[in-house]
């Protein structure tokens, strides 16, 4: 009998401790769903910011209202999983207010009922986002409306070593022309892969130019510089094309065949990618602007000094596939997404709030992110710490998004399997782009449209 | 009073039965039919259900009126299939039953000590967390000279540097699983070798047998059954296991067997997962799989008489 009592009331004071506080009634709880992510702390940060100006105002009116931020901090490895894990909670009804995710989300967090629609917020409120870079507005539309709020954005580009270029005969004319000639058309894929096989064989580097050795975003630039163009916005489809996808992986074989890129790069660990081009191993790598910070470290410029930097590295967009081409580079923004809860118009004045020049300003400069307002890029931080970042905003306008698709990650991993293939020598170009053109068509079946 | 008994009998049974049955049912029935209903859905990202089809197993098989069944694998599904049986097979045999007796016999034959002392050595892998030794792996046959296997290859053979990851992707994932597979063997083996009276030894070497001979008349035979169990239950292990195979390869193409295909569709952080009905279709051929080679093992070595009664009990 004492045992039962005993664990009878070790039941009451188990649950009794996991109620939380009693709400008074005033409070305005919204929930904030963020991974707990080292490399982005003020994105929940900010929104909390928000709430405390916002609570500013509410008690300027007199009011005893007062909002409170109940913070979902998630462990998830990555934001892919991170999203995979909120639209679980969401299928079990337990939907938060705001979500900071990455963009390419969206589309499925609409398609699960979860993401409100902001274009009247938006447009109702042009003081809170009239200066936002116009570009980043595509990375949140899903059919063709706007379903969040662009938190940061990015850059990614092909970097590359000057010293390197130098020591292999390149003139210093050649090496300044080159993001010239590579916007201009001029300087294709190709002639990048030369130039790197170029730079190896000449014994100035190790190894021709490095790739992110997993499934990822990078990839899209290079092939929608082979005019893969992903998506189809109207129909909300996946795209590809049997002809560009040959093209890009047989860019990729050459590349292998020619000495410029290492056949077992998929094989390679991050560490090992990065170890190759900041411990100048590798002439070239293309990834994103954040790594700046990594880059001015390892080569030990000043963080201050961006003419040092500017004179060792030099960035080009992802050259055009043929001569006269576009050419292309990645973003990847990460955006806040208001829930459509009854609490909705309150969190998107949140999101608002946080969205201003000056708190996502110390976001950006602090993670070595692009600015979301134009306006942010004049701001004495962002010109004295922000250099980079500054430098690569004009990259921006050549930007391209991922799709905001439900099934992009599986597509993704679908077409690394082709680059897989063909770097190791598994299989040809054509033969790849056979395969992984019937397992899209498999997977994916009516989310996919094939072109040609 | 025959009632009240059997009300109490029927009470017993339930106080010690219960909690088995209801563990067998929630953890081990319970899945297998949630994953038998949702192979036959259409669930991925949004976790919602739309439609019962048979749409996931169109992913795996697709129709051809050439072949004898109508049907046939699509291509990566039977490249799973066919490295899933390559590294079951040669993990099985290689490791978790040759390399397993090997260590027995070894470690049984020497001082209690020493032999103690191997045995606990080989136990290492199995007792560390699992992201540390396929750490120590990765950094073991990282394809630069970093990796300790280049560094003795350059250093000490003067070979240049090999690429395991490329060259024999299988291997690794044999070996790794292998070195923590041996040691269940190892300590099946050791405990049946123990459990053989000391007097048959005595009496063997009185007899003139040598050590040669002691292993095959005397130990081997006592070996048949633990063999057999290893055999069963590590072959269902592997046919199942990803952990290592994840941990040390990622979702490479080389190594993509059933359960990593499984993995990689449904659960895998980052690439292209969340298809959970795909996954589920999967899972569930697995399963089905599993059954047939666990009867057919269970018939092979004639299970069947060690789990019977035994016919008169020794002491």
């Amino acid at each position: 009998m004492r045992l039962i009592s005993l664990i009878v009331s070790a039941a009451v004071l188990a649950t009794g401790l996991t109620v939380s506080a009693p709400v008074v009634a005033e409070d305005l709880t919204i929930k904030l769903w963020s991974r707990a992510d080292r490399s982005g702390p003020l994105r929940a940060g900010n929104i909390v910011d928000a709430a405390d100006q916002f609570n500013n105002f509410l008690a300027a009116t007199g009011s005893d209202k007062r909002v409170v931020i109940e913070l979902i901090e998630t462990n998830y490895k990555g934001f892919d999983a991170d999203a995979l894990g909120l639209l679980k909670a969401h299928s079990v009804g337990d939907t938060p207010d705001i979500v900071v995710a990455a963009h390419e989300w969206i589309g499925a967090f609409v398609d699960a009922g979860l993401a409100a629609n902001l274009e009247s917020h938006i447009e109702g409120n042009p003081n809170l986002y009239g200066d936002i870079i116009p570009q980043l507005w595509d990375s949140v539309r899903y059919k063709g409306e706007r379903y969040g709020i662009p938190q940061d954005s990015e850059v990614r580009m092909f970097f590359l070593n000057n010293d390197m270029m130098r020591a292999a005969g390149k003139s210093d004319e050649f090496i300044a022309s080159l993001p010239e000639e590579v916007n201009a058309g001029n300087f294709t894929m190709d002639d990048f892969c030369d130039l790197a096989a170029e730079v190896k064989n000449s014994g100035a580097s190790e190894i021709g130019f490095v790739h992110r050795p997993n499934v990822g975003p990078d990839f899209q630039m290079a092939m929608a510089a082979f005019g893969i163009d992903l998506y189809n916005d109207e129909e909300a489809k996946l795209q590809i094309t049997r002809s560009g996808l040959q093209r890009y992986y047989q860019w990729l074989a050459d590349c292998v065949e020619k000495g410029a890129l290492p056949a077992d790069m998929t094989t390679y660990s991050w560490d090992s990618v990065h170890a190759a081009f900041r411990g100048e191993k590798a002439m070239s790598k293309f990834h994103g602007v954040w790594n700046l910070g990594a880059q001015l470290e390892a080569f030990g410029i000043d963080p201050l000094d961006s003419e040092a930097y500017f004179n060792k590295i030099t960035w080009i967009n992802a050259p055009a596939g043929e001569k006269g081409g576009q050419p292309k580079n990645l973003s990847h923004p990460i955006v806040y997404v208001v829930a459509d809860t009854p609490n909705k118009e309150l969190a998107a004045m949140l999101v608002g709030l946080a969205s201003q020049p000056i708190p996502n300003t110390r976001h950006a400069v602090g993670t070595n992110h692009t600015p979301i307002n134009y306006s942010q890029a004049a701001m004495p931080e962002f010109q004295s710490k922000g250099w980079g970042l500054v430098a690569g905003v004009p990259l921006l306008q050549y930007a391209e998004f991922m799709p905001n698709h439900t099934r992009i990650g599986q597509y993704n991993a679908i077409t690394y399997q082709g680059v897989q293939a063909v770097e190791t020598g598994e299989m040809g170009a054509e033969e790849a782009a056979e395969w992984v053109v019937e397992e899209l068509e498999v997977e994916l079946g009516d989310d996919l449209i094939i072109l040609d | 009073m025959m009632h009240k008994q059997r009300q109490r009998q029927a009470v017993n049974a339930l106080i010690f039965l219960g909690p088995a049955c209801i563990f067998l049912l929630v953890l081990l029935v319970a899945p297998i039919i949630v994953d038998l209903v949702v192979a036959f859905t259409d669930m991925a990202q949004t976790v919602r259900v739309s439609e019962f089809s048979n749409e996931q197993f169109r992913k795996i098989i697709r129709p051809n009126e050439d072949t004898w069944l109508g049907f046939e694998l699509r291509g990566s599904f039977y490249r799973a299939l066919a490295k899933t049986a390559i590294f079951v097979v040669f993990t099985l045999t290689i490791f978790n039953v040759t390399f397993g007796l090997l260590l027995a016999l070894t470690t049984t034959a020497l001082p209690d000590w020493l032999g103690g002392t191997f045995r606990a050595i080989w136990l290492l892998p199995r007792m560390s967390p699992s992201v540390v030794y396929a750490l120590l792996w990765i950094w073991v046959i990282d394809p630069t000279e970093r990796g300790l296997l280049n560094q003795v290859l350059i250093n000490v053979f003067g070979f240049g540097p090999i690429n395991l990851f490329i060259d024999h992707p299988m291997a690794i994932i044999v070996v790794a699983n292998g070195f923590i597979g041996a040691s269940i063997g190892m300590l099946i083996l050791t405990s049946a070798i123990r459990s053989i009276p000391q007097h048959l030894f005595f009496a063997a070497r009185a007899d003139g047998a040598g050590p040669l001979s002691i292993v095959r008349h005397i130990i081997l035979p006592t070996l048949r059954w633990p063999l057999s169990y290893i055999t069963v239950f590590q072959s269902l292990a592997l046919m199942v296991s990803f952990e290592y195979i994840f941990l040390i390869m990622g979702p490479a193409r080389s190594t993509m067997t059933m359960a990593m295909l499984a993995y990689t569709k449904t659960l895998a952080p980052q690439i292209g997962s969340g298809q959970y009905a795909y996954g589920a279709a999967i899972t569930l051929i697995l399963i089905i799989i599993g059954v047939i080679v666990a009867l057919l093992l269970y018939r092979l070595t004639n299970m069947k008489r060690l789990l019977a009664k035994p016919r008169i009990e020794v002491h």
